[in-house]
């Protein structure tokens, strides 16, 4: 239902737009000033330095979880490429040497360039493979193929950085685990 | 369970009409067929998984029930296996609660230790099973998580997985192309029916009793048959997996161009299923008339060479050159004509034939060996297009006159034919032809004798027809997966040699109409998917 607000028309003192202007001016210089004597207490940060507070259930850079002895969790059933509205994850999938497991992946790539952190693949995989809770926000590279996140990059993360989620902790060295890098056919550098 | 089924009726367009009543309405349907054609032929699809068209009717899956109107009252019965009488009364689960219930029980009992495989299942999204659930189940699961799913097949197979469930037989080696896994077969057996009926050779057996069946080869022996990959194709759901297609790309980012397998008489239709620029597998293609539902292994696996050891593209102008250089020494031309070539090609070099006047000769035919045909989706002639030549009035077997006479020819050209490789010996009396000039698509042995190989479009890259051994008129369609895009097609080639380039597939189809009058007026879009017969019937 439509509303009608009236407003007060304006006297003539506010009509002359001297003291309004003015008015205007000290809040301006309100703010100046704080800047300068009490940098602390203004609202905003100073990006560069000062980072902002970020939430684990904030949707960052995408990460692969890992199962206990280090491989990736992934399956390499598609489900988030097929879910993802930008079309930028690409997955090649192979068979696995492990007896137990069917399926394993090959090639995993997320363009960060075209992804639009809808988190539609966190919420398709269906073994909880894939995770955005990074609280990496910050992406900048200086060529475009280094935009897009291989299977090496999103594997890449530490156990510390996620102490209250037990599931990151029973990957023992995450992939620094040369073991398993050689299991998953990730050639093992250093 | 018999051993012994019989084949199902399918309706034709000569079926007599009879008046069923479905749902208490009156339709009229196929007389000679079972219920569950009969409704298909009406519009209203049965789900079913062992009911297979080709197939003898089993009738195990119990999916397809409907009720019928008896002495007895209305009683449940399978639609795949109940022949249609006049005036019967059919009641699906639009007018009856009872079917649409026992079709759900019937659903949630196959789904019961049906392992939740699907993401990584290669035939998730062409799934019986998927289908039916939407269709038919949707039911609520009623499984207590302290029991989950168990498997009780095949025992040598058994293991406990990383959640302590018993689990069984994922990836048991059939043979050299086919894997099987136990844990998601529903024991449908149409896989052994297609081994046993079909195929003809009895490699595939049901072991066990119950929730204990396993599908399983004979001791020692492996499944190893020209139409293995067949019962990848039956299997409804996905147990069978071939291994060269397995894991390589998920179903539904496929795209399908219906075309013709170009590498044997009888035409088997395929579809090209591709996905960025790539065959990723060929699906045979139901015609009922040629090679119903079925493709053997050498023309399922020819498309893993389509795109291997190609010939690059070339200017135009140098094949001109050539051509102007031959014509100085002057001399006859012969023209071979080869086994993939469609009409358009055809209607092609019999242009250029009368370009060249009476210089130039046409031959036709193959090296390779013409074998028999197996009944099933090979005739064994190598020549894909034999009836296509004869109707051009193309020889289609002159090529040892041409091995004969070679020294009256001072240029050769060879359109799809790889007659070094496939002759051998016997043909190298044609490399005395000082100019040899290839028209192909590969860097066969023939490219490499030739004095100038120009690189070609392959068939399954062209749109065209042919002319099947059962006198059908079947269209290709051009697939996009050409490496090349600069790549052209024979006909367009050859007829600019000749000097009225054909600038559409259907500009050559239209000259090959002015050939052979049965062509005459049709137009791709007259022809059916599953193609035209010829007048004069079969030859």
């Amino acid at each position: 239902m439509a509303r009608v607000i009236r407003q007060r028309p304006m006297n003539w003192v506010e009509r002359l737009y001297i003291f309004e202007a003015i008015r205007g001016l000290w809040t301006t210089l309100k703010h100046a000033a704080r800047g300068l004597f009490r940098y602390e207490e203004l609202p905003t940060i100073s990006y560069p330095e000062g980072q902002p507070e970020v939430r684990r259930t904030y949707r960052a850079k995408h990460r692969l979880m890992l199962r206990a002895d280090g491989t990736p969790r992934c399956v390499a059933c598609g489900m988030c490429a097929a879910a993802c509205p930008a079309h930028c994850i690409y997955i090649e999938a192979t068979a696995s040497d492990d007896p137990r497991i069917e399926k394993k992946v090959k090639r995993f790539d997320i363009d960060h360039l075209t992804c639009v952190f809808c988190g539609l693949c966190v919420e398709a995989c269906p073994v909880d493979a894939l995770r955005m809770d990074t609280k990496e926000i910050i992406f900048e590279h200086r060529t475009r193929d280094e935009f897009v996140a291989n299977l090496q990059t999103l594997t890449s993360w530490n156990p510390k950085d996620y102490p209250d989620d037990a599931q990151s902790q029973v990957a023992p060295g995450g992939t620094k685990n040369a073991e398993a890098r050689k299991v998953w056919g990730m050639e093992v550098k250093n | 369970m018999s051993n012994f089924y019989n084949m199902p009726k399918l309706p034709t367009e000569n079926s007599p009409k009879v008046e069923i009543f479905v749902d208490d309405k009156a339709v009229m349907v196929p007389g000679d067929t079972n219920l569950l054609e009969a409704l298909k032929a009406v519009g209203i699809e049965t789900p079913h998984v062992c009911y297979h068209p080709y197939l003898p009717v089993s009738g195990n899956c119990r999916q397809c029930l409907v009720e019928q109107e008896g002495p007895r009252g209305r009683m449940l019965v399978i639609a795949c296996y109940t022949p249609v009488m006049p005036g019967m009364k059919i009641y699906t689960p639009a007018s009856s609660a009872r079917v649409k219930n026992a079709r759900k029980a019937t659903q949630e009992f196959m789904l019961v230790n049906h392992p939740l495989d699907c993401p990584i299942c290669d035939k998730a999204g062409e799934c019986t099973l998927q289908e039916n659930f939407m269709e038919a189940g949707q039911n609520e699961s009623r499984m207590r998580p302290e029991y989950g799913k168990n498997y009780h097949g095949n025992p040598a197979h058994q293991f406990i997985d990383a959640k302590g469930q018993l689990r069984g037989g994922k990836h048991v080696d059939l043979g050299p192309r086919v894997l099987l896994d136990e844990e998601r077969c529903v024991q449908c057996d149409r896989c052994v029916r297609f081994m046993r009926t079909i195929a003809g050779s009895e490699q595939l057996q049901l072991a066990g009793r119950a929730d204990h069946t396993y599908i399983t080869t004979f001791p020692g022996e492996k499944l190893d048959h020209e139409y293995d990959l067949c019962v990848t194709d039956v299997c409804p759901v996905g147990a069978m997996t071939a291994k060269y297609f397995r894991f390589q790309k998920r179903v539904w980012l496929l795209s399908h161009t219906p075309t013709i397998s170009m590498d044997d008489s009888l035409g088997a239709n395929i579809w090209l299923d591709h996905a960025d620029g790539h065959i990723y597998r060929v699906m045979p293609r139901c015609n009922p008339e040629v090679n119903r539902s079925w493709l053997s292994n050498t023309s399922r696996l020819a498309f893993q060479n389509f795109d291997k050891n190609r010939l690059p593209a070339m200017g135009f102008h140098v094949i001109q050159e050539a051509i102007a250089e031959a014509k100085k020494n002057g001399g006859k031309v012969a023209l071979v004509a080869g086994g993939s070539c469609t009409n358009e090609d055809l209607a092609a070099i019999r242009l250029l034939k009368e370009a060249l006047g009476d210089s130039a000769e046409i031959f036709g035919g193959t090296f390779k060996k013409v074998g028999a045909p197996d009944g099933i989706a090979m005739s064994g002639d190598p020549l894909a297009n034999r009836a296509g030549f004869k109707l051009l009035g193309i020889a289609d077997n002159n090529l040892e006159d041409l091995v004969k006479r070679a020294s009256e020819f001072k240029v050769l050209v060879t359109v799809n034919n790889d007659v070094f490789g496939d002759g051998g010996a016997a043909a190298s009396a044609l490399e005395k032809i000082p100019t040899r000039i290839a028209f192909t698509p590969f860097n066969d042995a023939t490219a490499n004798k030739a004095t100038l190989a120009f690189g070609i479009r392959h068939w399954s890259e062209i749109q065209g027809t042919m002319v099947n051994s059962l006198n059908i008129l079947q269209k290709l369609s051009a697939c996009p997966v050409c490496p090349d895009e600069k790549l052209r097609p024979a006909y367009e080639v050859l007829s600019e040699l000749a000097g009225s380039k054909f600038e559409t597939a259907f500009d050559a189809f239209k000259k090959a109409g002015e050939y052979a009058s049965v062509l005459a007026g049709l137009s791709y879009d007259t022809i059916k998917n599953t193609g035209k017969l010829l007048e004069g019937g079969n030859a």
